[in-house]
């Protein structure tokens, strides 16, 4: 056979086959679709499904490693709570907007044991309080499978947690955050050998013996090398200064005249502690250096690194364990929580920070361990990653899942919640379908279908359905500002001839950028449903979350707003008046601004006449609502320069840095990206590290340490005497939240709420005035709920949303649904 | 002989090549700085130990030896680490089962494009300046300018939502098993699963998208086969052709097409194999779960072990194309001889 005629025939093949399989494909199924399920709602007999959507599928369901928030989407649902969040009702049985109760689930007991633990062993103080606590479990928890579920189970899961073979992401859920248990981070990072490390970090006491072992070091941390002396840290140096800076630094204000010089300090950099007393002159360097700064045994160990290996640790060290009946969890904290009220009651914290333990079914789980491939040191897991490897003891169980495309959860009849009489009417839903959309155009086309049950409300269709009667807002603590630029340096360094970026240096500048832009038209016309954002916290921050105390609607915080943005208060009837007076817009002072900002840099040779001031506009991608964002405040910008010596010369060019978007701004890359925080809403005191650490900060190269604020707290000191004080942003902060070393400990454990907030509203002023983050938005989302389902309540509520599956209801059972969206021609019109 | 030696030659110079952007894409990638950045309050630690259990701070040809021996000696393309939806999985695994729906709708696409485009290329060439002629080739323009995520989004509102005459999404696996629950289909992650794709439901559903992706082929092969042809029918042995009796249509069937068909037959054959690369733009809009954008995301995540695999496989996949192609002209064109002198 040629290969002429093999080439023909195989094409002739394929092309049979290929028709073929299309023809089978097209044969009718004699049985057409069943989609019966034969499982039923709680206690009604109909069948009820939800469909919604994500756009990026979860990969990983795991508690003990998941990553984001795609991974929450199935975690939600196949895991319970020990305590829970619920609606507060008044006597007419109406849910009361913005107040909650706890309630005891999968636990029926909580106890403070701290006394029993007090000690060198777990490291409890004599009168410690909130150290160590007993969970008591209900007695009838079981897996999907029918397995129970006991105290041992979620010891096991803790163990596997924390095993240094897996180095499993969410490890430092237990070291890190305010959940801490003893000894947690010494157990998963056992035999883990670090390099140059904070030596006071390492060890607790300094004797001749580790002379060898420690390397004294000025220098500032580096990508090579992340990590800092703890004096560093404790004079809070910024990255910028190098070791030479820093010797510079302490030269000029506490050593000068000493043995301690800048040349000396740069000899004895790199060099152990051993090397540096055997030579005369770093010897006595050091005895100046030592001399003015220790007060306290063992702060030698401030000004070195060390190699540090963790040794190894049996788990009986770490403070997990079971306790006296196979029903008890006892743990031991390293730090304090107050998880119960002086009551007895349980507090929010219960819920907020104790809502359940990580919990893995054992055998599932040990048969989902991978070992590591050769020249690999790690393990990993493939629990909870598929139907197969998943276990549920929530609500609902894991039936399907493909990834990329949809997964399904239905009703697991093993949790314990059904059997429950304050659940009767509760929990309607049959099975929820997940699809995964990544276009919301194809979601939107899909919700108006009746395919899926809700949708966020695009900018593109806000005008149409912002006023639908199926429409819902929900607020969310997020503030989206605009970030600009601090490193004058980094601005200088991407100046070209005739192009100006410095002039970003100058604070009216900034502030003239601020007020140029008109917020409400900007939320408007950029965003869904975002109110005009004017300070670094909105209503969703609470400082009293016990008593629904939002930060921003006291008067301290109201009273920075006017003191920032020009509002007399004495010309209203309230601070509250005065506040919704704001605008943020003044295009005549703005102007008036950049003038004056303009002529102090042309007298300072920071800009020349006839530069255009160009300024790089970053963002990880640039897409259809970044780029309308850009060009809003691109004209806004245009139209604050007319009038003034740089008008035309004004000018934005967007560009995208990817997943290091916020990274390169912090390194002084680009000149101004939007961007904001999230998190911690519950504690603004904490939240305002985002905004005044190096660490954090989008203006990383704002001195926060060094930008002094004189400040007087009423009624903090004895007697209840005003302290008047001068001190760096940074110190103020560390006050704030009694951090180690700080002058006065006003930590939310130490000084009431209502003292404390006198001290978050000056640093939140300092921090908007200095225009390097400049609020724009309040986010708002809005989105459509389908005519199938309705919420139990449209007020939303900061604990219980807006009550979630468990109190969502049907209006229509899915045959009835079919039955609806086919009569309307399978659209559904939601603009009324 | 020389067919033998030409195909062993190419495929030396194949091995050389592949060899060559295979390294060097690995230590491209290798040099990237890595992201050990993490959320808010979290342990940077736990992430460079993650990279470090996993050799990422290693010299890079001991990473590149161990990479080899470990595809070699085991078939272990590596797990997933950064891509979002694939964390944890095998990225081999991935692969394989995200294939079959991108393969499915470039050959529904092509088996409806090819003989669409050529027919009215055809039709075009033997009405050549008339009003039919000029309606496809103003068509075939528009077609041709018009990119297919446009297509896309019309077929999508219209077809699928507006009239309802087809599916607005992909059909999932869980739904097949459902509407067929008598065939008992069972879906193994991890796997082709091939057996959930020909089927009447699956089948429709996939019709949106290849409408969509079939538009701009057919309007490329009917001005690729007018070009052609046109040029075809007015050769001397044509005429020649005619005057030896033969009736236009035998003419045209015989010896023009034939002719004609050359430089088409390859780009057919180029169609076909560029199959496996997906669309990602038509995907996101029909929601296939297709390999279209798993590449770039890749890359945007410098997620190593996803970009290896794909970069090689995509490397070896588009070297055998340009062999495959090569070759074909040989067997539609006998006077075409590769590597002979």
């Amino acid at each position: 056979m040629n290969t002429k005629n093999l080439f023909k025939k195989s094409i002739a093949i394929l092309m049979v086959a290929i028709m073929l399989l299309s023809a089978v494909a097209c044969k009718k199924d004699p049985q057409g679709s069943t989609g019966d399920s034969d499982q039923t709602g709680h206690k009604d007999p109909k069948n009820y499904t939800y469909n919604t959507y994500v756009s990026v599928s979860p990969s990983n369901w795991n508690e003990l490693t998941y990553q984001d928030n795609n991974d929450t989407e199935v975690m939600s649902w196949i895991g319970s709570s020990f305590f829970i969040y619920d609606f507060k009702y008044d006597e007419a049985g109406e849910i009361i907007p913005g107040e909650f109760e706890m309630k005891y689930s999968a636990a029926t007991k909580l106890e403070d044991v701290s006394a029993q633990y007090v000690g060198d062993t777990w490291g409890v103080p004599a009168d410690g309080k909130g150290y160590a606590w007993k969970i008591t479990l209900r007695e009838d928890l079981k897996w999907q499978n029918g397995d129970p579920i006991k105290a041992e189970d979620f010891v096991y899961t803790m163990q596997e947690q924390l095993n240094p073979d897996f180095q499993n992401y969410r490890a430092d859920s237990f070291y890190t955050g305010a959940t801490t248990i003893v000894n947690a981070q010494a157990y998963v990072k056992q035999g883990q050998a670090l390099k140059a490390q904070p030596a006071s970090t390492i060890y607790t006491t300094y004797s001749a013996d580790l002379d060898s072992k420690l390397v004294f070091s000025l220098a500032a941390p580096s990508d090579e090398r992340p990590t800092e002396v703890y004096m560093r840290t404790a004079m809070e140096f910024p990255e910028s200064y190098d070791a030479k800076a820093a010797a510079d630094y302490l030269v000029a204000n506490y050593l000068g005249g000493t043995a301690f010089t800048a040349d000396v300090a740069a000899t004895m950099e790199g060099k152990t502690f051993a090397e540096i007393k055997a030579d005369a002159t770093m010897k006595a360097a050091w005895d100046a250096l030592i001399g003015w700064w220790q007060t306290e045994p063992n702060e030698e160990l401030h000004f070195f690194l060390t190699d540090y290996t963790y040794p190894e640790l049996t788990w009986d060290k770490v403070g997990m364990f079971v306790g006296d009946t196979e029903y008890e969890i006892v743990l031991v904290l390293a730090k304090p929580l107050n998880l119960l009220k002086e009551d007895g009651s349980l507090s929010y914290q219960a819920a907020y920070n104790m809502a359940s333990l990580p919990l893995v079914h054992k055998a599932t789980y040990e048969a989902c361990k991978i070992a590591p491939s050769e020249g690999v040191d790690l393990w990993t897991s493939k629990y909870n990653s598929s139907v197969d490897t998943t276990m549920s003891w929530g609500a609902y169980k894991l039936t399907s899942f493909q990834a990329g495309k949809e997964f399904t959860l239905e009703r697991n009849e093993n949790w314990f919640g059904y059997g429950l009489e304050e659940n009767d009417g509760l929990y309607q839903t049959d099975k929820v379908v997940y699809s995964v959309i990544e276009e919301w155009n194809t979601a939107w086309l899909e919700f108006q279908a009746g395919k899926i049950d809700g949708i966020g409300i695009d900018v593109t269709i806000a005008d149409d359905y912002k006023g639908s009667s199926r429409a819902y807002f929900t607020p969310s603590d997020y503030v989206g500002s605009l970030q600009l630029q601090s490193s004058v340096e980094q601005l200088k360094a991407r100046e070209t001839e005739g192009v100006n970026k410095s002039i970003l240096s100058y604070t009216d500048f900034r502030k003239a950028l601020s007020l140029s832009i008109n917020r409400a038209d900007y939320n408007t016309k950029c965003t869904t449903s975002s109110l005009p954002g004017f300070g670094l916290f909105n209503s969703m921050h609470y400082y009293d979350v016990e008593n629904g105390g939002a930060f921003r609607n006291t008067d301290e915080a109201r009273q920075v707003l006017c003191n920032v943005y020009g509002v007399d208060a004495s010309k209203y009837a309230s601070l509250e008046e005065a506040v919704d007076a704001i605008t943020g817009y003044d295009l005549a002072q703005a102007r008036e601004l950049l003038t004056k900002a303009y002529n102090e840099a042309l007298a300072a040779g920071d800009i020349k006449d006839g530069d255009e001031v160009v300024l790089t506009f970053g963002s990880s991608v640039i897409n259809e609502t970044v780029q309308r964002r850009i060009d809003f405040i691109d004209a806004a910008w245009k139209e604050l320069a007319k009038g003034t010596p740089l008008e035309g010369k004004i000018k934005t060019e967007g560009k995208e840095f990817g997943d290091a978007w916020s990274k390169d701004f912090r390194a002084g890359a680009y000149d101004v990206c939007l961007g904001g925080w999230t998190g911690a809403a519950w504690d603004p005191g904490y939240f305002l590290l985002a905004y005044l650490s190096p660490d954090y900060m989008y203006s990383a190269a704002w001195d926060t340490a060094n930008t002094q604020m004189t400040f007087t707290m009423k009624g903090v000191g004895e007697n209840g005497a005003d302290v008047t004080e001068t001190m760096g942003l940074l110190e103020w902060y560390d006050c704030l939240n009694g951090s180690e070393g700080a002058k006065y400990n006003w930590s939310a454990t130490a000084l009431e709420q209502s003292k404390r907030l006198q001290l978050i509203a000056a640093l939140e002023e300092q921090v908007l005035l200095a225009y390097y983050s400049v609020p724009l938005q309040y986010e708002f989302s809005a989105s459509l709920l389908s005519y199938k389902i309705d919420y139990v309540t449209y007020e939303y509520n900061t604990f219980m949303g807006y009550g979630g599956t468990k109190y969502m209801t049907f209006n229509y059972d899915d045959e009835g649904w079919a039955a609806e969206v086919a009569a309307q021609n399978n659209k559904l019109d939601y603009k009324n | 002989m020389y067919m033998f030696k030409y195909i062993c030659k190419r495929i030396g110079l194949m091995i050389v090549t592949f060899t060559i952007i295979f390294v060097t894409c690995f230590v491209l990638v290798k040099l990237l700085p890595i992201n050990t950045s993490v959320g808010f309050g979290e342990d940077t630690g736990k992430i460079i130990a993650q990279f470090e259990a996993r050799g990422y701070f290693d010299p890079i040809p001991e990473q590149f030896v161990r990479y080899l021996k470990r595809i070699i000696l085991d078939g272990d393309f590596g797990i997933g680490f950064q891509i979002p939806s694939y964390r944890g999985r095998p990225v081999w695994d991935v692969f394989i089962e995200k294939l079959p729906p991108t393969i499915l709708i470039n050959i529904y696409s092509s088996l409806f494009a090819v003989p669409v485009g050529i027919a009215l290329g055809i039709f075009a060439a033997l009405k050549k300046n008339k009003w039919q002629d000029h309606f496809i080739s103003t068509a075939v323009m528009v077609f041709i300018s018009v990119p297919s995520f446009v297509y896309a989004s019309l077929l999508l509102y219209t077809l699928c939502f507006q009239l309802g005459l087809l599916p607005l999404s992909f059909s999932s696996f869980q739904h097949i098993i459902e509407t067929y629950p008598e065939k008992n289909f069972v879906y193994t992650p991890g796997t082709f699963n091939w057996h959930l794709y020909f089927n009447k439901e699956m089948f429709v559903s996939t019709l949106p998208a290849v409408f969509a992706m079939s538009f701009g082929s057919i309007a490329g092969y009917a001005r690729f086969t007018r070009a052609e042809l046109t040029e075809v029918l007015t050769s001397e042995f044509m005429l020649l052709a005619r005057t030896k009796g033969l009736t236009k249509a035998q003419a045209t069937t015989r010896h023009a097409l034939r002719n004609a068909m050359v430089p088409i037959f390859p780009s057919i054959i180029g169609e076909f194999v560029s199959v496996l690369s997906g669309s990602l733009v038509i995907e996101k809009i029909f929601q296939i779960p297709g390999v279209g954008g798993l590449y770039l995301n890749a890359i945007n995540t410098k997620d190593y072990d996803f970009f290896m695999m794909l970069s090689g496989f995509y490397l070896l996949v588009g070297l055998a194309a340009g062999l495959v192609i090569d070759l074909s002209y040989g067997v539609i064109d006998p006077r075409i001889r590769m590597g002979a002198k």
